[in-house]
């Protein structure tokens, strides 16, 4: 049984892999039609002629752009990812430096809405042919108006400008200092022991994961919801009733169990989505993230920067496409069959 | 006249209906409607407040930004510039997207498994992610805006469509008609196209308020329509820099996007219960 599983999980891993070689051909190609000359922007503005030369040949920019591409892939796998021509460091230490930050608010969010959503979609149901069924519908339908960097902005707003609660910036009230040892701040902050700085570090992610968040959750609230209503249409639902069973072991024990495989595959399928709303709620709370790089190196043209942000918010999205596909596989048995 | 009545009694497709038209009617009439040019500066009133607020004035009945513009004519403006890159994009995705959705739902074997693997590398990018991408080998500019749409969303009506259509390929009619000896294309316009219409439009109205947000996301990190071209984005990215002095200035063009959106989604849910015969058999809830 574990085998099976371990294979099925593998099989997906796997699956990926050329997904993601032709991502890579196309962000690489999407990238070179550019009109920017990579090898002036790595110089000085007061570099000679000659010298943008010669970085061009060193960066192989003179080669046909298959060679280009084999050249880079190369380095890439070798964890040369270039450099930065904004920073004048090597990108891959930048990028690995801020991805924590990134991973550490969207797996925040992505709990804070699968909790809310799942809540909200139970509390939708059990309230099912009331008017306050009519009124939860209504509110999915006003959240879902509301895209997450819109969010962030209202946030902002009301608990920054009007009652200031939360501090709107950063990562870290100035001042206080985190020995780094995961780069996950909320992680880190916890090792030092000091309720301060935890209170600190958890009240600066709170307006980004909320934004991120919510604006997920009512999705998951709607598709748990209509879920579940199918699920209780099912005469095993109806068998458990007979056997004497109470709403809220029926509705735990037996109806929630097979309900939930829809929000499953949502959460794998619309992730992309949400990772994808760090880059402008990072960048609006000045959240020092990989988002927030990504919209700077965006704006200045800063070629292997973006790539390479690039390519990691495609891989990370695969990554939990295909996880979420195995814990699908999982949860139904009939799809281990087909 | 029994449809038209059901139609009507749903509240979401009336009311959506009704806002979103509400917009598109701005969008078309905005330089009749605004009271000003969008770009006319009023150095007399920087950032002014609203006119309920204690120091509005007349003059600027939503206020004024800090170059001076007024907010209702920006705003007006602004729907312009939303309703233009939403109609376009929508309808070019959408034409993108159920082409390349029948022939694969419809062919299937090899054209179903290659436009199947397009899809999936291109959900394997979140939609922010390769729409700025996108953007920054177009360039800026309102058509690179829709052109970045249409490449990004094509895929929301491609994959609903296809199981659609594959869906209406399996019905007897289509088999008959393949029988008497229709050709493919005929097949395909005539017979299934026609049975994947009314999720085509809901996904249409859905697309559109879809868009609406990526043109705002785009212009509010100037990678949308040029500067000169006011939008609702922009407004926000503008206004952002103020909001502790004008809060006004951030939250309309917020409230104006909330709306709009909210309206076709009501609109296309709405559209969704009507046209869906699935949801018709159960009847209303």
């Amino acid at each position: 049984m574990i085998k099976a599983l371990l294979r099925i999980v593998a099989r997906r891993l796997f699956a990926i892999v050329p997904v993601f070689a032709v991502v890579t051909v196309l962000v690489f190609a999407a990238l070179r039609i550019l009109p920017v000359d990579p090898a002036q922007m790595s110089l000085p503005p007061s570099a000679t002629i000659e010298q943008v030369e010669a970085k061009r040949e060193e960066m192989g920019l003179n080669k046909p752009i298959w060679q280009q591409y084999a050249l880079w892939a190369r380095r890439a796998v070798a964890g040369d990812l270039g450099e930065s021509a904004q920073y004048r460091m090597p990108t891959a230490k930048g990028v690995l430096e801020r991805l924590p930050a990134t991973i550490e608010l969207a797996m925040c969010a992505l709990v804070f809405a699968v909790v809310v959503g799942v809540a909200g979609g139970i509390l939708l149901f059990t309230v099912r042919g009331t008017a306050l069924e009519s009124l939860g519908m209504a509110l999915t339908s006003v959240v879902m108006a509301l895209p997450d960097f819109l969010l962030a902005l209202l946030f902002i707003l009301v608990f920054g400008v009007m009652l200031p609660l939360f501090p709107v910036n950063g990562r870290l009230d100035p001042g206080l200092e985190v020995p780094s040892h995961t780069g996950f701040l909320l992680l880190d902050s916890l090792l030092t022991g000091d309720v301060s700085i935890v209170a600190s570090a958890i009240s600066h992610i709170a307006l980004p994961v909320m934004a991120l968040g919510l604006a997920f959750s009512p999705t998951i609230v709607r598709v748990l919801h209509s879920s579940l209503i199918n699920t209780y249409q099912q005469s095993y639902i109806r068998q458990a009733r007979l056997r004497g069973l109470s709403d809220r072991e029926i509705l735990f024990g037996q109806a929630l169990k097979n309900a939930i495989l829809p929000v499953v595959i949502l959460v794998g399928t619309q992730f992309g989505g949400l990772f994808g709303g760090t880059l402008l709620v990072e960048m609006i709370f000045s959240f020092p993230g990989l988002g927030n790089l990504m919209v700077k190196a965006m704006q200045t043209a800063d070629l292997s920067v973006i790539m390479a942000i690039a390519l990691i918010y495609c891989a990370v999205t695969l990554l939990f496409n295909s996880l979420a596909d195995a814990a699908a596989y999982l949860l139904n048995p009939k799809l281990r069959t087909a | 006249m029994m449809r038209i009545w059901s139609w009507l009694s749903d509240p979401g497709l009336v009311i959506g209906g009704a806002i979103a038209g509400l917009v598109l009617a701005c969008a078309v009439c905005a330089p009749w409607l605004a009271p000003y040019h969008p770009n006319d500066q009023d150095l007399l009133y920087i950032l002014a407040p609203p006119v309920w607020a204690p120091d509005g004035a007349a003059e600027h009945l939503l206020g004024t930004d800090s170059l001076g513009r007024d907010t209702l004519s920006r705003l007006i403006f602004g729907a312009r510039t939303a309703m233009e890159v939403a109609v376009a994009a929508s309808f070019g995705a959408m034409a993108l997207g159920a082409v390349l959705a029948h022939l694969a739902g419809y062919f299937g074997g090899r054209v179903d498994w290659l436009i199947s693997r397009l899809v999936e590398i291109w959900l394997s990018f979140p939609p922010v992610v390769l729409s700025m991408l996108l953007i920054i080998g177009l360039g800026v500019g309102t058509d690179k805006v829709i052109l970045a749409i249409v490449l990004v969303d094509w895929t929301r009506f491609c994959r609903v469509l296809r199981s659609e259509v594959q869906v209406v390929r399996g019905q007897d009619y289509v088999s008959f008609a393949r029988l008497v000896g229709f050709a493919h294309m005929r097949v395909i316009v005539r017979e299934i196209f026609p049975a994947t219409l009314p999720m085509l439009i809901t996904l249409f109205s859905l697309q559109m308020g879809i868009s609406v947000v990526v043109e705002a996301i785009l212009s509010f990190v100037a990678m949308g329509v040029p500067a000169d071209v006011p939008a609702w984005g922009q407004m926000i990215a503008d206004a952002r820099i103020n909001m502790f002095d004008a809060p006004w200035g951030l939250a309309l063009p917020i409230l104006a996007i909330f709306v709009t959106v909210l309206s076709f989604n009501l609109f296309g849910d709405g559209l969704r219960r009507v046209l869906d015969p699935r949801h018709r058999a159960n009847g209303h809830v």
